[in-house]
Formats: C-alpha cells, sequence, structure tokens
C-alpha cells in the first residue's frame, strides 16, 4: 500500500530539470528587471548631468553676452560722447546756434521732451524655478508626485 | 555522466557566487572601514567651491539717456606656474604685447615669491591688447607637436569689469570715480556706492552638474538716472574754463539748477579730471574739499548774502521796500566801522537802492534793526551753516556763527548781513534763494532723477526744506532783484528774458585778517523772474582782471543764461507771454 502511495507521488512530482529550469528563469528574470532599472536609472543620471552642465555652459554663456552688452554699449556712448558728437558736427560745418539765430513758434500740441526712461519691456530672469522637475526629482518623488497628485477632471457644461 | 555536469555546474556557481559575495563583502568593508570616513571627508571638499559672485555696477546715465559710467571688460593676464614650459617665450610675448619689460617677467617667473603656483603678471589689460595675446597663444598652441605643451602654455587670461566713463573729465565733480578695489569715491559714485555695487554673494557652488539649479543669480547694482543735462554741463563746464581764462580766476565753479524742484541741472567746477584715469587725483586736487567746490568748499560769499538779509527783513516787517535810509558811507556795529564798497555815502536810500547799489552800511543797518535773535532766526530758516542734504558726497555744512558761540561778536551781527564773517556753499546759497524765486518755498537741490532696478524706474520725488518766508515775501523780493539788474542795466541781464540777481564781491579772509588785494567773485540769478525754470550761481576765485564780480562774475552768469535758455527752449518774455494770452 506504501509504495503504492510512493509510486502515485514520483508519477506527479514534477521532473528535476525542470524545477532547475524554473528557478534559473526566475533567476534571469529578476537579473534582468534589475538591469533594465539600473539602465533607466543610468540613462536618467547621465542625461541630468549633461542637462546640469548645459546649465552652467548656459550660465556662464549669460554673463558673457552681458559683459559683451555692457562693452558694446559703452563704445557706443564713447562713439557718441559730447566731444565726439561735437567734433562731427564741426566737421559736417555746423556751428553753435546763437540767442539770436533762434525763433520760437507756437505749434500746437507740441509737448517738451522728457527726461528718459529706461525700462525696456520686462525679460525673463533665469532662475531655478525655471527648471524642469523633471531634471531635479527621483524617481521616488515622481511616484510620490503622481500618487498624491489629485486627479483633475476637466468639465464641459453644455447650455441649450 | 548528467550528475558529473551538475556537479561541475554547481562548483561554478559556488567559486562565482564566492567572488560575487567576496566583491559584495569588500564593497561593505570599504564603505564601513575608518579610512571611508577620510575619503568621504576629502570628496565633500572638491564637491562644491565657495565662489564671491560681485554684481555688475550700475550704470550712470544723464536725464536724456546718455552714458556717464558704465563697465567695459578688462583682463587679468597670468601664469600658471605648474603649466609653464617657456618662461622666456612668455616674457618675450607679454612683454612685447602690453609694453612690459620681459626681464623683469622672466625674473618674476623664475622667482615667484613665496609658494605660489599662479602669479599675475598684469591686470585691466584692455580687451584688444589681452585678445591679441590670447590669438598669439592659439597659434603657439596649434604649432606646438601633438601631445606636447605649446611654448605658451600656463598662460591664462581672466576677464572681468572695470568701471568706465565715455565723457572723461565731464561731469567729474559730480560723479566721481570707482577705484580698483571697487570703491567709489566722491560724487554720486561715493553717494550712492552700496546702491551701485549691489550685495556681492558668497555661495557654495556645486561641482556635480546635477546641482546646477543651485548656482545663484546675482542681482546687478542698480542703474542711476541723473537730474545732469549731459550737453548743458559740457557747454556750462566750456565757459567755465574760458572764464578762468578772461579773467585770470584761480578757480572756480558754475552750479544750474531748476529752482521749481531742486534738480541740478549742470555742475562745473575746476579743476576736473579724465575718471578714466583716476589715478592722477593725488596730482589734480590736494584735498578732498577741492574735489567739488560748489558742494565741498565753504567760503565767504560777499553780497549775495544781502538778498536773504533783506528777505528776512521785509518777511518780518522790519522794512518795507519803500522804507528809506540815510547812507552816511559808515555805520559802527559792535565796536567796528562798517564802509561801503566804494567807501562813499549814497545819501537817501530806499531799500530798493540798498540792493541794486549793494550798500554795506544800509544792509548793516537793516540786520542791526532786525535784532541779532531774529536775524540769525533767519538765516537759520535758510539753512546757512546746515548741510543742504545734496546726494553727494563730502558736502560741507559752512558756518554760521550766532549769538552764545565763543568767536561770535556784536560786530558779526552787521558784517554777516552782506556775507562776510559768514561761510557757505554755492549750493546752500542756492537753497535759500530758491524760496525767493520758488514763492517762498525752499527746494533741496539734488543730483539724482531715478533708480532703475529689475526692469522698474523709481523717478525721486522733489523734496522741499520749508517756507522761510512768505509768499508775498519771496513776490516783493522778486520783483526788487529784477528791477535792480534792470535798472542798472547790469551785465548779467539777458535780451528779451527777465532776470532777478545779485553780484557779490567779497574779501578772502586770511590770518590776521582779510587779503587787501584778491576777492571772490559771485553771482546768483533765475529767470523768467515769473516762471524761473534756472537758477545760476557762478563763483570766481580771486580773478586779477577786475576785483568786482559785477564786471566777471555778472557777464559770465549772462552768458550761462543764455546758453541755457537755448538748450532748455525757454521762449523769451514777450512769446511766453502770447501763450499764455491764447490759453
Amino acid at each position: 500500500m506504501i509504495r503504492t502511495i510512493d509510486v502515485i507521488h514520483y508519477a506527479y512530482k514534477q521532473a528535476p530539470w525542470r524545477i532547475q529550469r524554473q528557478w534559473i528563469s526566475a533567476f534571469l528574470l529578476v537579473v534582468l528587471g534589475l538591469s533594465m532599472i539600473a539602465a533607466l536609472y543610468l540613462d536618467v543620471t547621465a542625461r541630468a548631468a549633461l542637462t546640469g552642465r548645459d546649465i552652467q555652459n548656459l550660465s556662464a554663456n549669460i554673463i558673457a553676452i552681458q559683459q559683451s552688452n555692457a562693452d558694446l554699449e559703452t563704445n557706443i556712448a564713447m562713439l557718441t560722447s559730447y566731444d565726439a558728437m561735437e567734433k562731427r558736427a564741426l566737421a559736417m560745418n555746423y556751428q553753435p546756434a546763437q540767442s539770436n539765430q533762434v525763433q520760437f513758434i507756437v505749434v500746437p500740441g507740441y509737448i517738451a521732451p522728457q527726461p528718459a526712461s529706461l525700462i525696456s519691456a520686462p525679460s525673463l530672469q533665469p532662475s531655478a524655478p525655471t527648471i524642469r522637475p523633471e531634471y531635479t526629482q527621483s524617481l521616488l518623488d515622481w511616484f510620490d508626485q503622481r500618487l498624491h497628485t489629485p486627479v483633475s477632471i476637466s468639465m464641459m457644461g453644455v447650455s441649450q | 555522466m548528467r550528475e558529473q555536469y551538475a556537479w561541475r555546474s554547481l562548483a561554478l556557481a559556488g567559486v562565482l557566487a564566492f567572488v560575487g559575495l567576496s566583491i559584495i563583502l569588500q564593497i561593505v568593508h570599504i564603505q564601513t572601514s575608518p579610512e571611508a570616513a577620510i575619503f568621504r571627508e576629502q570628496a565633500a571638499q572638491y564637491a562644491e567651491t565657495i565662489q564671491t559672485f560681485y554684481p555688475e555696477r550700475g550704470e550712470i546715465y544723464d536725464r536724456d539717456g546718455h552714458l556717464l559710467a558704465g563697465n567695459k571688460t578688462v583682463y587679468e593676464i597670468g601664469v600658471n606656474l605648474k603649466s609653464v614650459k617657456d618662461e622666456h617665450a612668455i616674457a618675450l610675448a607679454v612683454g612685447v604685447e602690453l609694453g612690459l619689460n620681459p626681464d623683469n617677467l622672466y625674473s618674476l617667473m623664475a622667482n615667484p615669491p613665496g609658494n605660489l603656483t599662479y602669479l599675475i603678471l598684469a591686470n585691466y589689460v584692455d580687451a584688444d591688447k589681452a585678445l591679441a595675446l590670447q590669438q598669439l597663444k592659439i597659434n603657439a598652441d596649434l604649432q606646438a607637436a601633438a601631445g606636447e605643451q605649446s611654448s605658451l602654455s600656463g598662460l591664462e587670461f581672466t576677464p572681468h569689469p572695470q568701471r568706465t566713463y565715455p565723457e572723461g573729465a565731464l561731469a567729474s565733480n559730480v560723479i566721481g570715480f570707482v577705484s580698483h578695489e571697487g570703491r567709489g569715491y566722491f560724487g554720486i559714485e561715493e553717494k550712492y556706492n552700496d546702491l551701485l555695487a549691489g550685495a556681492p554673494i558668497q555661495v557654495k557652488v556645486p561641482v556635480d552638474p546635477n546641482q546646477a539649479a543651485d548656482i545663484p543669480q546675482v542681482p546687478n547694482g542698480t542703474t542711476l538716472i541723473l537730474t545732469l543735462n549731459r550737453d548743458l554741463q559740457a557747454a556750462t563746464e566750456q565757459i567755465l574754463d574760458d572764464s578762468l581764462t578772461k579773467y585770470g580766476a584761480q578757480g572756480g565753479t558754475i552750479v544750474i539748477m531748476d529752482p521749481r524742484n531742486g534738480e541740478i541741472l549742470a555742475m562745473a567746477s575746476t579743476p576736473r579730471m579724465d575718471l578714466n584715469q583716476f589715478w592722477n587725483y593725488a596730482s589734480i586736487y590736494h584735498n578732498a574739499s577741492e574735489y567739488n567746490l560748489a558742494v565741498s568748499t565753504p567760503y565767504e560769499p560777499g553780497s549775495v548774502l544781502k538778498i536773504l538779509t533783506m528777505a528776512g527783513a521785509l518777511d518780518n516787517n522790519t522794512v518795507t521796500p519803500a522804507t528809506t535810509f540815510l547812507d552816511t558811507g559808515s555805520i559802527l556795529i559792535g565796536g567796528v566801522t562798517i564802509m561801503n564798497w566804494n567807501n562813499q555815502a549814497w545819501g537817501l536810500q530806499d531799500m530798493e537802492g540798498c540792493i541794486q547799489n549793494s550798500l554795506n552800511v544800509c544792509m548793516a543797518w537793516v540786520s542791526s534793526q532786525m535784532g541779532a535773535q531774529s536775524f540769525y532766526e533767519y538765516m537759520n530758516r535758510f539753512g546757512l551753516g546746515h548741510p543742504t542734504s545734496i546726494d553727494l558726497a563730502d558736502e560741507a555744512a559752512g558756518r554760521l556763527k550766532t549769538p552764545g558761540d565763543t568767536d561770535w561778536s556784536p560786530s558779526d551781527l552787521g558784517t554777516n548781513a552782506f556775507g562776510q564773517g559768514v561761510a557757505t556753499t554755492p549750493i546752500q546759497i542756492m537753497m535759500a534763494a530758491s524760496a525767493i524765486a520758488n514763492n517762498g518755498r525752499m527746494v533741496t537741490p539734488h543730483v539724482l532723477y531715478a533708480m532703475v532696478r529689475n526692469g522698474r524706474q523709481f523717478n525721486v520725488p522733489a523734496q522741499y526744506a520749508g517756507s522761510p518766508i512768505s509768499v508775498h515775501t519771496a513776490q516783493t523780493m522778486n520783483q526788487m532783484l529784477a528791477t535792480s539788474i534792470k535798472n542798472e542795466a547790469s551785465l548779467a541781464s539777458v535780451p528779451n528774458y527777465s532776470i532777478a540777481g545779485k553780484t557779490g564781491t567779497a574779501q578772502i579772509p586770511i590770518e590776521g585778517g582779510y587779503d587787501p588785494v584778491k576777492t571772490n567773485a559771485s553771482f546768483i540769478g533765475w529767470g523768467p523772474t515769473d516762471d524761473p525754470r534756472f537758477m545760476i550761481y557762478v563763483w570766481l576765485e580771486s580773478p586779477s582782471a577786475s576785483i568786482w564780480g559785477s564786471e566777471t562774475a555778472a557777464p559770465v552768469f549772462a552768458q550761462v543764461a543764455q546758453k541755457t535758455i537755448l538748450m532748455l527752449n525757454i521762449p523769451p518774455d514777450k512769446i511766453r507771454e502770447q501763450i499764455a494770452a491764447q490759453h
């Protein structure tokens, strides 16, 4: 009776090579998963590093361009300085006007020149908040954000 | 056979597992070993560098947007001694391009002071010279054999901003200058140094590019717009320089102010210097007060101060324009005999005559009639003896002795009335006189028109310094001074324009008395009298052509006034009346 039970047990037990293959497959699956995560991590990290380096280069470029602008502005100011303009005017046979050479005419609607206003269109100030979160947050941060961000549903009303 | 392979596989797996486990154990061991903490500490040191970010110094513009002070890029040229291959080549290249002695450069590199690894060979080098030298280095690098250092390796170029003044010496006495260390001296540069310079920020900058977002953005210094009119400033300086030559004066100053709001339109003073060569300061000026005579040098102004005495006396009803005084040529005040400028008696005079003929005796009588308490109260109200609070560095307060001071004597009441024995700066007299020109309201003179920061412009409102006299007194005094200029056919007159003003000829105090020969010639005036747009102060130091202000300072005033009228587009009185009639 006991022998009969053993025979039945072995008859239904998986073959050892099959168990071995299952273990190897499971192990390879884990290795593959870890490799994929590692590859993803490396890819994201490398891209973040490259972007970071780009930001540093762009910051340096901004400083260089600002210096260049200041140089150009100074050059323009030197070319249009009082002395330079006076020399150019005299070279073109202009003369300083005298009181008796000036005539005042009433011009309706004339508005006298106002002092300078140096305000230009507001420019974007490059700063840390302009860097997208994709470049700064970790995978865990991203998961956390996705889990805690409330789902927004847009409602479109229909009127009749 | 199958069992044999199984054993081999197991053995191989065991070995690999052992190796793997050993590696993991070693990793854990390294991470937790005592040396790991040292390595981590070293890594932390190199993970970030401490850098100081200096904001770009704010620019300075005139009221029409002309740049008066800006920034340009200059270079520091140095050598990294660890990378140097050929000192001779570097010394020769730098010496030739920058005009320096190659032998000195070579000996500096060959014998560096201390254990320095980086040497500065030249600083504040103009961009064109530095870039020419940089091109030489690039060429040398290209010619060098692959994998070898070039003859100019080790040469390094570091750009940085430097203050520059496109107009050179123009308005130098107002603007001031910035030293190589970045500190402002004199004028606007010193007064607004903190605003212009901005706040330097010292931060830890991470080496890790992932942390690039932490690099701070340093806001630049505030840009300033001045009330100065560049073209009027240049014309005023030209007139001042010509006047010194014409009248043989030792120095002088001319200030133009809008009496309605205290805006300084031009402020010329001698001597001036090219601000791009500020290191010449010590050879041009003997002391700081010479930098801007208009605000830093008090002097006895003489008869220009009579307008304040008369305004005070009219305001407290001591006199009226019709009050008469019999001028006998002298008056005794506090034991001191006071004489007129020509030592003559002028007979019966009304107050208009006293002002028009600039009679010391009459003015001393007026102040004595007011009494010391009332007289000095008015002088205090006019701001004498106190700084005006003009926004320029090194303003002097002047000196007004008052009863109770140890060096005050009763005779001062008489002499102060005509501007002797009292020390004021030109800007103080202008502020005081603005009350007369501006219907009793005194303005605080200022040079700053607006500030620009973060894309916003903040205009500076006019500041008023009280009302020392009533509207009626101001209008009466204004009329008296205009009539005075008209009646005496003064050299200060400007055709087709009504001008109010007063000359001043003052003796110069020396040790033990007054200089018997030299005088200070002054004139203060404004116009048009019914709607003053400009107030001009002229001070010529010790003119040799004539000692009298009426013959030196007055015509200079007229010249400046004509130029001002042209540049500010002020129509003649008749045209203005026509315009007013149309409205």
